[in-house]
């Protein structure tokens, strides 16, 4: 499937055009040992107008996902046959928390019904597709630090069924108080506000992150197109030219992606720039997109190497025909998707 | 499109009408319903819901992954694939929306006033993702997802499994869905007013509004190729999977009922079926206000007057997550048994609906049943389920 428009919220902006700067500019460090999204970067009194209610884990899910369908540059009656899947990790917890608040300050009968109703996994769906005027299916799941693979299997399962045409496949996660709790308890934060993608560590660093990003797929030809990507049942085997690392330090050990260092591939991680959560391939997956259509490698922001693997480290043109993104779960097991030209 | 069918091989459910599939068939030809006053948490809240009786919660599992293993244990068993599960390619795709929450009010209750709570119920939430949960207790290698759609997650995740196995993600998948009773939404429904402070009443003239109740309905679906390699006989089969959205409010259905019926009419057209050979409906009839009066609209508008339908939320409560999981079985086994209950609280139609569900246990002739489900945000779905 074809990717042919991209929307990306994160810390470091709103749009491809921020995240292409992003890229070329490398790292930077985190404000409070994390990188949110600030208001300033979901503030849109247009397209919010009918989502001005909402949380800003829906605000960040339209935004990406409105940008992703302009970008392709499809047509308005495009939205007749588009799909939507968001895949999330944790949903809009925040506004959970906000629920369990009015519960715990007025009792279970005097609660917000508005802060309920913005509280279920899918109402970033439904708003996006409110938004959108898209009546097609319209799907939210998740899978923890699976969720964004198996939006990326159920997207190419519909447009092999011919469910719909087009689809918004995106992803979207939220950090807060109570997950900074969370992360504190659970996972190693660092000290210096750098993820070390390629420590392989036991007991790896985190600097937690948060954002979204949305892709406009289509098995269709349309004008504008990134790459093309395979989940992994209908890759071929062909040697990928880099490899995409997502250890963000999220799921544990990253003892298992030593084993890239025996294939020699060019390897690179984008998670330093975006921060540390397990929707975190999206981002990586987007990075891969711009480097397949610019024609260019993009530096990976941070080039600690103890195991001195071939890291890209330049930003320069290059001929790049396949990517693949791996992720190892909390488990070790695989999980890989490639991006070709 | 893509119409290959799926054999559905096993169906495994419990919910207040019963632990398994033949107990929940008691409870429908007796017309017993247990609904009554919540004893997992204490609530100032007077709604009646219908709680799974003698379900102890264990202390390191969440309560809707508990239900969903005793479904999933059902389902297998029923298939014939127990101890044969892992020579083949299986998905796990489960609806919920308990599950899919971290809102654990004493943990929350703990880091308000502490700064400084347990980390055990964030613990047993990281281990209850329900497919990933499910998928790694039977060794399970292909895909696996859960559907957070809301009320309609549970027929959802059977549309995902059947999505799956048209284009050979794997050979078969465990789908269904699966909910506990939970204050978050009982607090929720309540605050929205349209939780009743008495047994519902789906599609009455005088219905108040929905009760909770919880449960979890899994069904096995395979290709049929597989199911006739292991030798197992095919008798009910997933036909047609239609979902929509309606583009138009959070929580109440878009008035027109125009995204329940183009689910309708995808579902159907992908099993290849007219209106006119469904022989029943089991309907989403939650006894909202809303829900019913746009569902029983869209019903007469699309099947006629005259179409055979229930709600079985009568009989189980509104099982969020678990309802299209368990009503899938509810209208598979209408197939299967040739009868379809009563519709649990109807007594008086309602002129603006327009129909009336049935009134009394009934004899169902014909080979195909639909099954719908509406949700917040706007999502309809619907299955068409038929036999040999």
């Amino acid at each position: 499937m074809n990717i042919a428009g991209i929307g990306i919220i994160s810390n470091r902006g709103r749009g491809v055009q921020s995240l292409e700067k992003a890229l070329e500019e490398g790292w930077i460090p985190p404000k409070d040992s994390s990188y949110c999204v600030s208001e300033d970067i979901i503030k849109d009194k247009v397209i919010l107008k009918e989502a001005r209610r909402a949380d800003n884990f829906t605000k960040m899910a339209v935004l990406a996902g409105y940008d992703a369908f302009v970008d392709s540059g499809l047509p308005p009656e495009a939205k007749k046959t588009l799909g939507i899947i968001v895949a999330t990790a944790f949903g809009p917890h925040a506004t959970t928390f906000r629920f369990l608040d009015d519960i715990l300050s007025y009792t279970d009968a005097n609660v917000s019904p508005t802060i309920f109703s913005h509280s279920v996994h899918n109402a970033a769906a439904s708003y996006l597709s409110f938004m959108l005027q898209s009546r097609g299916p319209t799907l939210t799941i998740t899978q923890f630090a699976d969720s964004f693979h198996q939006a990326v299997i159920l997207a190419q399962s519909w447009l092999n069924e011919n469910r719909c045409d087009y689809i918004l496949l995106g992803s979207v996660d939220q950090y807060g108080e109570v997950m900074k709790y969370i992360c504190g308890q659970k996972l190693k934060i660092a000290d210096d506000g750098k993820i070390r993608p390629f420590s392989f560590s036991k007991l790896p660093v985190v600097v937690p992150g948060e954002g979204s990003v949305f892709f406009l797929m289509t098995n269709q030809t349309t004008s504008k197109k990134y790459a093309s990507l395979f989940p992994p049942a209908d890759a071929n085997f062909k040697k990928p030219d880099m490899c995409i690392l997502d250890c963000d330090g999220m799921c544990g050990s990253e003892e298992a992606y030593l084993s890239i260092k025996e294939t020699g591939a060019l390897v690179s991680s984008y998670v330093p720039i975006f921060g540390s959560m397990l929707t975190v391939s999206s981002f990586n997956c987007v990075a891969a997109a711009l480097m397949l259509k610019n024609q260019c490698h993009y530096p990976t922001p941070i080039q600690d190497n103890p195991h001195g693997l071939d890291l890209c480290k330049i930003h320069q043109p290059a001929k790049i025909d396949r990517i693949s993104c791996i992720k190892y779960g909390c488990k070790r097991e695989k999980r890989e998707f490639f991006l070709e030209k | 499109m893509n119409r290959e069918c799926a054999v559905i091989s096993g169906m495994g459910a419990i919910s207040a009408c019963g632990n398994n599939v033949a107990e929940t068939l008691d409870t429908f030809s007796q017309g017993r319903r247990s609904g009554g006053r919540i004893s997992l948490f204490d609530t100032c809240l007077p709604y009646p819901v219908f709680e799974v009786k003698g379900l102890t919660n264990g202390r390191d599992i969440m309560r809707t992954l508990n239900l969903a293993f005793i479904a999933v244990k059902q389902a297998i068993g029923d298939s014939g694939l127990q101890g044969v599960l892992q020579d083949f390619r299986v998905g796990v795709c489960l609806g919920t929306t308990v599950a899919s929450q971290l809102n654990d009010i004493d943990f929350y209750r703990e880091y308000k006033n502490t700064g400084n709570a347990s980390m055990h119920s964030v613990e047993r939430y990281l281990k209850g993702s329900l497919a990933q949960a499910i998928s790694e207790k039977l060794g399970l290698a292909g895909p696996s997802c859960t559907v957070v759609n809301a009320c309609s997650s549970g027929t959802d995740a059977i549309g995902v499994g059947l999505s799956w196995l048209r284009s050979d993600m794997c050979d078969i998948a465990i789908c269904g869905g699966a909910d506990e009773l939970n204050r978050v939404p009982l607090a929720g429904f309540g605050s929205l007013g349209v939780a009743s402070n008495s047994l519902c009443k789906p599609f009455d003239k005088e219905r108040s509004g929905l009760n909770l109740g919880e449960g979890a309905g899994i069904i096995i679906i395979e290709k049929e190729d597989t199911c006739r390699k292991r030798g197992k006989k095919a008798r009910l089969f997933l036909r047609g999977y239609g979902l929509a959205c309606d583009a138009y409010h959070l929580t109440a259905p878009r008035p027109d009922g125009s995204g329940l019926e183009t689910a309708l009419s995808r579902a159907m057209d992908e099993a290849q079926i007219k209106p006119a050979q469904v022989s029943f409906v089991n309907a989403h009839g939650t006894a909202t206000k809303d829900n019913d009066k746009v569902e029983g609209m869209v019903l007469a508008k699309v099947f006629g007057k005259n179409i055979k339908f229930l709600s079985t939320k009568g009989f189980t409560g509104h099982t969020l997550g678990a309802a299209g999981g368990l009503e899938a079985i509810f209208a598979g086994s209408g197939l299967r048994e040739g009868w379809i209950p009563a519709s649990a609280g109807f007594t008086n139609i309602d002129e603006e609906i327009g129909i009336a569900p049935v009134c009394q246990k009934t004899e169902i002739i014909g080979n195909c049943a639909v099954s719908t489900s509406l949700a917040f945000g706007g999502n309809n779905s619907a299955i068409v389920i038929t036999k040999e």
